[in-house]
C-alpha cells in the first residue's frame, strides 16, 4: 500500500487505472487539466501500457475513445464543463448508439466561475444527452465513483458522465493505493451497420431501448448506497429535509455534524440521474419542507416536481449564480429552517461584518494579469501601436488579459477570435465601411477551433489581420505541450506540425512570421498587413508572432537577459506599470517614483522599447 | 480529533502550494486525514493565491468563514484580505513588521474576536539568509515557534530536511531555525 497526498484530478487518474481504463484522451482546461498528466505518471510507475493522448479539441477527445469503447475496450475522455459543449454533437448521439467496453465521460464544472466563461451544470447536459451521470463528494469518493461508472456502462452498454466540481479536481486528500495492473481486453470492433451507422429508423428504436435501460438504472439508483442514501428513521416524519449531492453534500455533512443537528434528515444524490424516483419519494413523503441545495443549477429540484414542498434556487433561497461556498450554505440553512418555522444552525452573520471591514480597507485589486517577460505582452502593444482604432476579437488563452492592454474586446469561445473577426468585417462592408480588424488566438487555439473559421472566411472573402501568438504550448492551463512543439502528453515525441502550413492551407496567401519581442518590426509588419487587407487584390492577413512562453520555456524565452533602469527622464506616466502592465514595475507608495522589482523582473528587456520617454535603460 | 483549519496566503509565486505540502505532509506523517482546497488556473493569474488546510476527518475541502484556527499569510494585504476566515479566538501568522501590523482599523475587530497576531518579516529574513524564495519556510518556522496546533516545531523541521533537496537543505534549515528562535524570543 502507499499514501499520496492526492489532488482530486489524481484520485480520478487513479480510479481509471484501477477500473482498467486502457485508452484517455483529453483536452486541457481548468479544472479538469491534471487528470491527464497524473495518468501518465501512474501509468508510468505502474509500467502499464494505457493509451493516452492529448487531442486536438475535446470532440476530437470524444471520438476517439467512443471508438475505442466500441471496439470492447474500457476508455474515458476529460475535459472542463465548456469542453463538453465542443463534444456537444457527439456526447447526444453517444447515449442511442451505446457502448460494449465501458466509455466514461468525465466533465469537470466550475461554479464560480473560476477559471471559465460559464457556470453551466455538465448535469443538465448529461440530462439532455440522456447520459447517466454521477456527482463525487469528495477525491476519494470520485475515485470510487469512476470504477462504478465503467461497471454501469459495460451493463447497460451506455456513456456514463463523472461530474467533478472545481473542489472535487482542486481539493486534495490523503489517498492509499495498490499495485496497478493491465487491463488486457484486445480490440475487437464487431462490424453492424444497423446499430453503428443506424440510421433515423434505426435512431427511434435506439432512442426507446435507451428509455427502457433508463428505467432499470433508475432502479438501481434507488439503492445505490452509499452514492445514493437518506438517513430517515423508519416510520419517522419530518417537518424539514435536506436534499443535495456532490460537493455541497460534503459541506452539509459536516456542518451538521459541527452544530450536532441530528434532527434534520439528509437525502445525497450523488447519482441523480436517471432520477431515483423511489428513494427521493420516500424522503419527500417524510419531509413537511425540503432544501434543495446543489452545485450549480437546478437538476433535482426540477425532477422532485413538487414546487409546493420544496425550497431551493426556484423559490429564491438558494442563489441563482455563483460557487455555493461553505458559508453562503450555512446562510441559506439558516434562513430556510427560520423560514419553516425551525431553529437555525447558528447566528453566524457569514463573515459579513469581517467581509465588510476589509472591505472598507481598499487591499490592492489583484486583477490577473500577464507574467512578466511574456510574449503576449509584446505582441499587444505592438498590435495597439499599429492599429489603435481597430476592433480586436480575441479568444481562450493567457492572452485573454491583452484586455487590460486594451487589444482584446471580445471573447465568446475557442476559435471565436477567427469567426468574429468575419462577422465584424460582414457587419460593417454592408455599410460600405472596411473596419479594421485585428483578431488574436494562441496556437493551441487555433489547432483546435480556429481552422473552419478561417477556411470559411477565406471563402467568403472577409478581411481581417490574424495575429496567432504562437508560444509553443497550452500556458493558462498549466502547460501542457502543444501540436507547434511536437512533444506528447508522455514526454515521447509526436509529429510536430508548423502552423504556416496550415495556414496556407486555408488558402491565406499573405503570412508573416515575426518574433514579438522586436516591436519595431512588429508596429511595421502589422501596418504593413493593413495595407495588404485593404487592397482590392489582397485578402486576409496573417502574422504568426512567434517567441516561446516565458514559464514553460525559462531558457529559450530570455536568450539574453537584459537588466535595466530607470534614468531621470521619468516623469512618472505610469505607462509602464498602469498600460503596458509589466508586474515588474510599480510606483513606489513612499517616493512616488516609479520602480523595478528585481525579483519578479524577467530581464526581457522589452520595456527599453516602450516607454513613451525613453526613461528605461539598459544597465 | 476535532478538525484543525489552516488558511495559507500569499501571492502567485511564494510558494504558498510548498507550504501547504510542508504542513500537509507533517501531518500525515503523524497519521492524521488531510484535505486540502488549491487555487489553479485563470485564478492562480490573478496574484493572491489561498490554500486550505484541514487536518482530521473533514469531509469538504473547504474551511468556512469563521472557521480558521490559523490563517498564516506571505503577504500583509492578504492577510486582511483573508481575515474573515479565522474564527473567534483563531491565531493570525503574517510576514509584516510587528511594528506596524496589524492596521489600527483592524485592531478592535481582532480584540473583539480574541484573535492573537504575529508579525515577522519573513520575506527580509529569507533574503538575508540568501534565499528569497524561502519566505514560506519562514513563515512555517515562525508559527511553529508558538507551538499552537497538532504540529510540533520538531515535526515541522523534519519535514522540512526531508523534503529539501541536496544543495537547498542547509540552506532551508538554517533559515527554518533563525526564524523560530524569532518566534520563540516573541512567545
Amino acid at each position: 500500500m502507499k499514501q499520496e497526498f492526492l489532488l482530486g484530478n489524481g484520485a480520478i487518474a487513479l480510479g481509471l487505472l484501477e477500473a482498467g481504463c486502457q485508452i484517455m484522451t483529453s483536452y486541457p482546461g481548468t479544472p479538469s487539466s491534471e487528470i491527464l498528466p497524473e495518468v501518465v505518471r501512474f501509468s508510468k510507475a505502474a509500467n502499464l501500457n494505457t493509451s493516452i493522448e492529448w487531442s486536438i479539441n475535446e470532440k476530437v477527445a470524444f471520438d476517439n475513445a467512443f471508438a475505442a469503447a466500441i471496439s470492447g475496450k474500457r476508455a474515458a475522455c476529460c475535459m472542463k464543463m465548456v469542453g463538453l459543449n465542443v463534444a456537444a454533437d457527439s456526447f447526444m448521439s453517444a447515449a442511442y448508439i451505446g457502448n460494449i467496453g465501458g466509455l466514461v465521460i468525465i466533465s469537470c464544472d466550475d461554479p464560480g466561475p473560476h477559471s471559465s466563461q460559464t457556470e453551466q451544470d455538465s448535469r443538465l447536459m448529461a440530462r439532455i444527452g440522456k447520459v447517466p451521470v454521477l456527482d463525487p463528494s469528495s477525491p476519494e469518493e470520485a475515485r470510487e465513483m469512476i470504477k462504478f461508472a465503467f461497471d454501469l456502462s459495460e451493463e447497460f452498454q451506455v456513456p456514463v458522465m463523472v461530474r467533478p466540481a472545481i473542489r472535487i479536481c482542486h481539493a486534495r486528500q490523503n489517498i492509499e493505493y495498490d499495485v496497478l495492473e493491465n487491463n488486457l481486453t484486445k480490440a475487437d470492433f464487431k462490424r453492424e451497420p444497423t446499430r453503428w451507422a443506424s440510421t433515423p429508423k434505426f435512431r427511434f428504436l435506439q432512442h426507446k431501448a435507451l428509455n427502457e435501460k433508463h428505467v432499470k438504472i433508475s432502479e438501481k439508483f434507488n439503492t445505490l448506497t452509499p452514492f445514493n442514501m437518506h438517513n430517515l428513521e423508519k416510520k419517522k416524519s419530518y417537518p424539514f429535509g435536506v436534499v443535495t449531492g456532490g460537493v455541497p453534500s460534503s459541506v452539509i455533512q459536516d456542518m451538521f455534524e459541527e452544530y450536532g443537528r441530528k434532527d434534520i434528515p439528509v437525502l445525497k444524490l450523488g447519482a441523480p440521474y436517471p432520477f431515483p424516483e423511489k428513494l427521493s419519494s420516500e424522503f419527500m413523503d417524510a419531509c413537511d419542507k425540503v432544501l434543495v441545495i446543489e452545485e450549480t443549477d437546478t437538476l433535482i429540484e426540477y425532477l422532485l416536481r413538487d414546487k409546493h414542498k420544496t425550497l431551493g434556487r426556484l423559490s429564491g433561497h438558494v442563489p441563482m449564480e455563483g460557487e455555493l461556498v461553505p458559508e453562503k450554505i450555512e446562510g441559506i440553512m439558516n434562513k430556510a429552517l427560520l423560514d419553516c418555522g425551525l431553529p437555525a444552525l447558528s447566528d453566524f452573520d457569514c463573515g459579513l461584518e469581517a467581509f465588510n471591514l476589509v472591505g472598507g480597507l481598499e487591499l490592492p485589486i489583484r486583477k490577473p494579469t500577464l507574467c512578466s517577460g511574456c510574449p503576449h505582452r509584446a505582441s499587444f502593444y505592438s498590435i495597439r501601436k499599429a492599429l489603435p482604432k481597430a476592433i480586436f476579437p480575441s479568444d481562450i488563452g493567457c492572452y485573454t488579459l491583452g484586455s487590460n492592454l486594451g487589444v482584446v474586446d471580445t471573447v465568446l469561445d475557442m476559435g471565436a477570435g477567427i469567426t468574429m473577426a468575419s462577422g465584424f468585417w460582414n457587419a460593417y462592408i454592408q455599410d460600405g465601411v472596411k473596419k479594421p480588424i485585428v483578431a488574436t488566438m494562441g496556437d493551441s487555439t487555433f489547432f483546435h477551433s480556429g481552422t473552419t473559421g478561417l477556411i470559411n472566411a477565406v471563402y467568403n472573402n472577409s478581411r481581417f489581420i490574424l495575429v496567432i501568438l504562437d508560444n509553443h504550448i497550452t500556458a493558462m492551463t498549466g502547460m501542457q505541450p502543444a501540436i507547434t512543439q511536437g512533444d506528447r502528453v508522455d514526454g515521447s515525441k509526436g509529429n510536430a506540425i508548423a502552423l504556416e502550413t496550415i495556414v496556407k492551407g486555408c488558402g491565406v496567401n499573405y503570412i508573416k512570421v515575426l518574433d514579438p519581442f522586436d516591436t519595431k518590426n512588429m508596429i511595421q509588419t502589422v501596418k504593413d498587413a493593413a495595407q495588404y487587407v485593404n487592397d482590392p487584390d489582397g485578402g486576409i492577413a496573417v502574422i504568426i508572432s512567434r517567441h516561446p512562453c516565458v514559464i514553460g520555456f525559462k531558457d529559450e524565452a530570455i536568450p539574453e537577459k537584459i537588466k535595466v533602469t530607470i534614468t531621470d527622464k521619468c516623469d512618472e506616466c505610469g505607462f509602464c506599470h498602469t498600460r503596458f502592465e509589466c508586474p515588474a514595475m510599480y510606483q513606489d507608495k513612499e517616493n512616488q517614483k516609479t520602480e523595478i522589482n528585481k525579483v519578479l523582473c524577467a530581464e526581457c528587456g522589452v520595456c527599453l522599447q516602450i516607454c513613451p520617454r525613453d526613461a528605461i535603460e539598459r544597465v | 480529533m476535532k478538525t484543525i483549519n489552516y488558511v495559507l496566503t500569499g501571492l502567485g509565486g511564494q510558494g504558498i502550494l510548498f507550504m501547504t505540502k510542508v504542513l500537509a505532509t507533517t501531518a500525515l506523517n503523524k497519521g492524521y486525514n488531510i484535505l486540502g482546497a488549491e487555487t489553479h488556473g485563470m485564478a492562480q493569474r490573478g496574484g493572491s493565491v489561498v490554500s486550505h488546510l484541514r487536518i482530521g476527518d473533514a469531509r469538504s475541502s473547504l474551511i468556512r468563514a469563521g472557521a480558521a484556527d490559523f490563517l498564516l499569510s506571505m503577504d500583509e494585504s492578504e492577510a486582511y484580505r483573508y481575515l474573515p476566515y479565522l474564527k473567534k479566538g483563531g491565531k493570525l501568522f503574517a510576514n509584516a513588521s510587528s511594528q506596524t501590523f496589524p492596521d489600527e482599523r483592524i485592531a478592535l475587530y481582532l480584540k473583539k474576536n480574541e484573535i492573537e497576531s504575529r508579525a515577522m518579516e519573513a520575506a527580509k529574513k529569507a533574503m538575508e539568509l540568501g534565499s528569497p524564495r524561502s519566505t514560506n519556510l519562514a513563515m512555517v518556522a515562525f508559527y511553529a515557534a508558538f507551538g499552537y496546533g497538532p504540529l510540533t516545531a520538531d515535526d515541522l523541521r523534519a519535514t522540512v530536511d526531508d523534503m529539501s533537496p541536496g544543495p537547498f537543505k542547509e540552506k532551508n534549515l538554517r533559515i527554518f531555525d533563525v526564524c523560530y528562535e524569532t518566534g520563540r524570543q516573541m512567545v
